[in-house]
């Protein structure tokens, strides 16, 4: 880890040190409580009964064998909803909470039973008769894409409550959203380019594997519902919840425990309106607990196709992109035209073109409903348009870290139409990722090194609310909505809290969500947390530090600013007084506390957070791999990233953020890959065959630079990291590869692909040469 | 998706094994670490009501040489194996082979007998033993049977055992002065794609037996007669030799197409690993020979 610049010296009591994770000790000694560890009394457990078939008809459902088994408490199917409208879903409210005559993915549940154990619920599956009617399959996005394709949904697109996407076009097709942009005339550019490059592309779907399944319990009272889940926006599912089941948000109270990871895959709402639903039935609490297997049916990243193509000049100016991509949503949209329009945005790369053309697609297929996932859109484009940036380099013979010096866009330079100029130095971000891999070093054969840059629309929306709570033996408590998901997150908002009151980091308490008592946040993703939850804190911070301040001028018969503050006192000519004593003070006795709100919010004092999006998070990397042509195998050496993070809360989770992220962004370059046969059917739903980034997998060197330009508009200066790398790493690692000699196109990098277009330019190169 | 269910035996010979496995039947199956059999039944390929644990048959779990055999229990995990002092003076290339195979925790309690007699086509072990010659012995307490290694398997999770009937050790031959083992093995998912094992002894500095087996990319190793063609070679002639031998290794084997990849990706594996894995054979081989074989 390098620090670009250093810390401000003597002002700093908890920001910008790498103080102890305040959940590292009870995670590692077993402790800490994740959703699977909770048990409200009654509770039973349910299993769920999931559809073979990627488009049926349900035909029948005999549940009455079920029923009767010892032990079973309830079962649900769609005929238990005819009361509730029973549609959800993020961007579209397209889902059914469980099938309702009609299946759409090989997975969707169609029923759930709650029994007394795990193990009465999973054999009563087997009890339940239902008799499908197979439909024709659209399985794959040519398949979808096609004139006479089968459709997915039919009917009016009905959009999600709180979806941020404004007036959402019809549905076209198996075409459900559709994100686009232009500026200049892109056809003439194009025309009288001297360089065009052009291709097709594929990613692939991916897993976002974490950890801990998806996890939920729910209670379903009659007039209340509590849910506790292992959800990263508790306050968008409590909106869903009680829009389903016609409850006031009020009634309905979400409880988030820690988080095994989530990286978006427990984003938005998951198992919660089917765990509900089954609970409504039973009377009972009632626990669903994914399988691996289960959960990667219920969320996954979109595969996409591409076309892509850019023009530039004889002397290596960026002149034109036109972008058309087609993302594949799965059976429902869940959050897939969000990252539609973020694949559109991240799509022209951060550079001063003179005419660009955005065309971007939300396409439904048969297949298990695609959403969130760390560095969405980023990382299915950057790749494409950075390898595009790189071959314009190899053809007009220009070194590929100039050709990105002389078109980066500037600070306050125009991403697109309407949004927020560039909030960063992208040739400073650019240049340390390339020293970090010595660029321009001399190199064997079959290495090459890839850099690449681009920029994700960070933030989402910016509302979030923070209470700080100062009690009178001094201790504080911080309640923020902000999930801890392993990233840690609690440990930078108590440092954020601590370094306002300038008190040890160790005195401050943040904790977990729980939507009866904790301030509203919009989510948990989209890099925001420290950036937009953490401002609320600060400002909560600050206002418990003027009401102490207030009371010291009364006490000390001094003016404000005459007043100072640190280690936790207020001191005023020579003499100090504890926080403990001015909260004891002020209320007498034993003492009340001090409490102080703080919320951000689009427009309002907070002014950065007026333009969209909040910030641009720099999506910067670099790699150096190594090729064995005669197997296809590549090994990715040493890679660097840049944490343009304004300025860094605790640079050690900074650090560790851009490692996990190096990882991942690993197993989506190199081999993750979920494959859906013709049938709709997911060929490889286990770990054993799904392979995942292991410590095998590590590359021999990781660095992380950490840029501190305090150019964020998140507490002292602050925006967040730890998506940028996973949308980086992929296009630094074929950007490498084409340097060593072999351009790929479609995602991952197995080995058995590469070999095959090393087949390709050797039949290629030879027939040229004819 | 998870495990149902049964009814654990815990005998302690392999008669009372045998005769468990006999008297249950087709509702019944030897376990030995589980590795295989346990994931099986979660995914639901298998199912039975009666499991054999053979751990306690303490017969299974001897590891010792005689004269210049290695006698491996088949209840002997592959950790125990690997990390034998035993196995790694007298035969370091059986103890590297493990090294690499799947994970600390699947060796720390998957067996070799487990990895032979689930017989999945991509094994490394089943591939190395096939080149040694081993031989597997099968017994059912009361009689016994020897097979060689390269036979026991005759099918994707098929073998040669008879109902009841336990793979009670597998013996090989130490490698001697002279000899040079390799494995090679490319992987792209959790189990081997491709494996090559290559033994070859050289003497007088050439090469005087010579023995391939190509494992992973069939339903069951192939032990090719294609290794032949190095015999009587000397240093000059191993570039040579070896490109041509390993071009026609990829001609006899015939891989199956799979999640791992295509017929012809494979074939171009299995030329490139053999190739690899003979020079690697042959330098170790001349490097040890009058050097007691023990190979770096
Ligand atoms: C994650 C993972 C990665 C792996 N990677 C590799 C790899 O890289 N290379 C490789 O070669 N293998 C690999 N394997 C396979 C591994 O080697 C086997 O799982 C292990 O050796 C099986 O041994 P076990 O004792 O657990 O078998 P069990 O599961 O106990 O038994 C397997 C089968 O053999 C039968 N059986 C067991 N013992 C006997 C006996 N003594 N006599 C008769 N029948 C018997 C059982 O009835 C059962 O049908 C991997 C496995 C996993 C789970």
């Amino acid at each position: 880890m390098t620090r670009l610049s250093d810390p401000p010296v003597g002002t700093a009591t908890a920001v910008g040190l790498s103080v102890e994770r305040v959940d590292a000790r009870d995670k590692l000694a077993g402790k800490a409580e994740f959703t699977v560890d909770l048990h409200p009394p009654f509770m039973l457990y349910g299993s769920v009964l999931r559809s073979p078939y990627a488009h049926a008809v349900i035909e029948g459902i005999d549940t009455s064998a079920a029923e009767a088994t010892d032990g079973v408490v309830a079962v649900l199917t769609g005929d238990d909803l005819a009361d509730i409208d029973p549609y959800y879903g993020h961007a579209l409210r397209d889902r059914p909470v469980v099938a309702i005559g009609k299946v759409r993915f090989a997975g969707e549940p169609v029923a759930v039973v709650a029994a007394v154990t795990q193990s009465v619920a999973d054999a009563a599956l087997a009890s339940i008769e239902v008799t499908y009617g197979t439909l024709e399959v659209a399985a794959s996005l040519d398949a979808a894409l096609a004139p006479d394709a089968p459709l997915v949904h039919e009917g009016a697109v009905r959009p999600g409550l709180a979806h941020g996407l404004g007036a959402l076009p019809e549905r076209e097709g198996n075409i459900c959203y559709r994100y686009g942009f232009a500026r200049g005339d892109t056809e003439s550019v194009f025309e009288s380019a001297p360089v065009v490059v052009e291709g097709d592309y594929l990613f692939p779907a991916v897993y976002q594997y974490s950890m801990e399944t998806h996890t939920t319990i729910a209670h379903h009272k009659g007039d209340d519902i509590v849910v506790w889940s292992s959800c990263q926006h508790p306050f968008l599912v409590r909106q869903e919840i009680s829009e389903l089941f016609g409850l006031p948000l009020d009634r309905v109270e979400v409880i988030v425990p820690f988080l095994g990871g989530g990286f978006g895959s427990k984003s938005y709402t998951k198992m919660e309106p089917l765990t509900v639903a089954i609970s409504r039935k039973a009377g009972r609490p009632v626990r669903i607990l994914n399988r691996v297997d289960e959960s990667m049916v219920t969320t996954r990243r979109h595969n996409m196709k591409c076309r892509m193509r850019t023009a530039a000049g004889a002397d290596g100016e960026l002149l034109g992109r036109e972008v058309e991509l087609w993302l594949d949503t799965g059976a429902y949209a869940d959050n897939g035209p969000r990252v539609t329009a973020t694949a559109g945005d991240a799509a022209p790369g951060p550079y001063g073109w003179k005419a660009m053309d955005v065309r971007a697609h939300c396409v439904y297929t048969n297949t298990g409903p695609s959403g969130s996932y760390r560095a969405f859109g980023s990382t299915h484009v950057q790749w494409i348009g950075e390898s595009q940036v790189d071959e314009v380099a190899r053809r007009v013979g220009m070194d590929r870290l100039e050709i990105r010096r002389r078109n980066l866009l500037p600070r306050g330079g125009e991403v697109r139409p309407g949004a927020k100029g560039v909030d960063a130095d992208l040739v400073g971000d650019i240049e340390a990722v390339a020293a970090a891999i010595d660029w321009g070093a001399e190199r064997p054969p079959n290495r090459g090194v890839g850099i690449s840059i681009g920029l994700l629309a960070a933030g989402a929306h910016p509302v979030s609310m923070a209470t700080v709570r100062l009690g009178p033996d001094g201790g504080v408590t911080v309640l923020v909505g902000t999930t801890e998901l392993g990233q840690g997150s609690r440990t930078a908002m108590g440092q954020i809290a601590a370094e306002v009151l300038k008190i040890d980091s160790s005195r401050v308490r943040t904790m977990g969500t729980d939507t009866a008592y904790t301030p509203y946040d919009r989510s948990t993703g989209a890099s925001r947390s420290t950036t937009v939850a953490g401002k609320a804190v600060e400002e909560a911070a600050l206002s418990v530090l003027d009401a102490l301040l207030e009371t010291a001028e009364e006490i000390l018969g001094v003016d404000r600013a005459e007043l100072t503050v640190a280690g936790g006192a207020v001191e005023a000519g020579g003499q100090a007084i504890a926080y403990q004593e001015l909260v004891q003070r002020r209320f007498g006795l034993a003492g009340g506390e001090l409490v102080g709100h703080g919320r951000v919010q689009p427009r309002g004092k907070s002014g950065g957070f007026a333009d969209g999006p909040v910030f641009w998070e720099i999506c910067a990397a670099g790699a150096e791999v190594e090729l064995d042509p005669e197997t296809g195998i590549v090994t990715v050496l040493r890679t660097s990233s840049v944490a343009d993070v304004g300025r860094a809360i605790n640079p050690q989770l900074v650090e560790s953020q851009d490692e996990g992220g190096t990882l991942q962004g690993l197993g989506n370059a190199l081999f993750e890959e979920m494959r859906f046969d013709a049938s709709g059917t997911l060929l490889n739903d286990t770990l054993l065959d799904y392979r995942i980034p292991s410590f095998e997998d590590l590359p021999a060197a990781m660095s992380c630079t950490i840029v501190e330009n305090a150019d964020g508009p998140g507490p002292f200066g602050a925006k967040g990291c730890g998506e940028g790398v996973l949308a980086g790493l992929p296009a630094a690692i074929v950007n490498a590869l084409a340097d060593a000699g072999v351009a790929m196109r479609e995602l991952p990098l197995t080995p058995e692909r590469v070999w095959n277009q090393i087949r390709k330019q050797r039949i290629d190169g030879a027939s040229s040469k004819d | 998706m998870k495990l149902p269910p049964f009814e654990v035996h815990r005998p302690t010979s392999v008669e009372d094994a045998s005769r468990l496995l006999t008297e249950l039947g087709d509702d019944a199956v030897a376990m030995s670490g589980g590795t295989e059999l346990l994931l099986a039944m979660k995914l639901g390929l298998a199912s039975y009501g009666h499991v054999v644990d053979l751990k306690r048959v303490g017969a299974l779990r001897s590891l010792e040489v005689s004269g210049d055999v290695l006698s491996v229990g088949g209840g002997v995990t592959h950790r125990e194996l690997e990390t034998s002092p035993l196995v790694r003076s007298l035969f370091p290339a059986l103890s590297s082979m493990l090294a690499d195979v799947a994970n600390l925790r699947v060796r720390s309690v998957g067996t070799l007998g487990g990895n032979l007699c689930f017989a999945d086509p991509h094994s490394d072990p089943a591939t190395f033993l096939a080149a040694m010659g081993a031989v597997a012995v099968l017994g059912s307490g009361a009689s016994s049977r020897r097979v060689p290694v390269e036979g026991f398997s005759v099918g994707p999770y098929e073998t040669v055992l008879a109902p009841g009937e336990l793979l009670t050790g597998v013996e090989l031959r130490l490698p001697g002065p002279g000899t040079g083992v390799s494995h090679v093995r490319m992987k792209t998912h959790e189990r081997p794609t491709v494996t090559v094992t290559s033994r070859v002894e050289v003497a007088g500095g050439v090469v005087t037996s010579a023995r391939l087996a190509v494992g992973s990319v069939c339903s069951v190793p192939v032990v090719t007669d294609t290794a032949s063609s190095l015999l009587g070679s000397a240093r000059e002639d191993w570039e040579e030799r070896v490109a041509r031998c390993s071009a026609a290794t990829a001609e006899a084997v015939e891989p199956v197409a799979d999640a791992d990849g295509a017929v012809g990706y494979k074939s171009a594996l299995v030329e490139v690993l053999a190739r690899r894995g003979l020079h690697r054979a042959l330098e170790l081989a001349a490097g040890s020979a009058g050097a007691g074989g023990v190979a770096p």
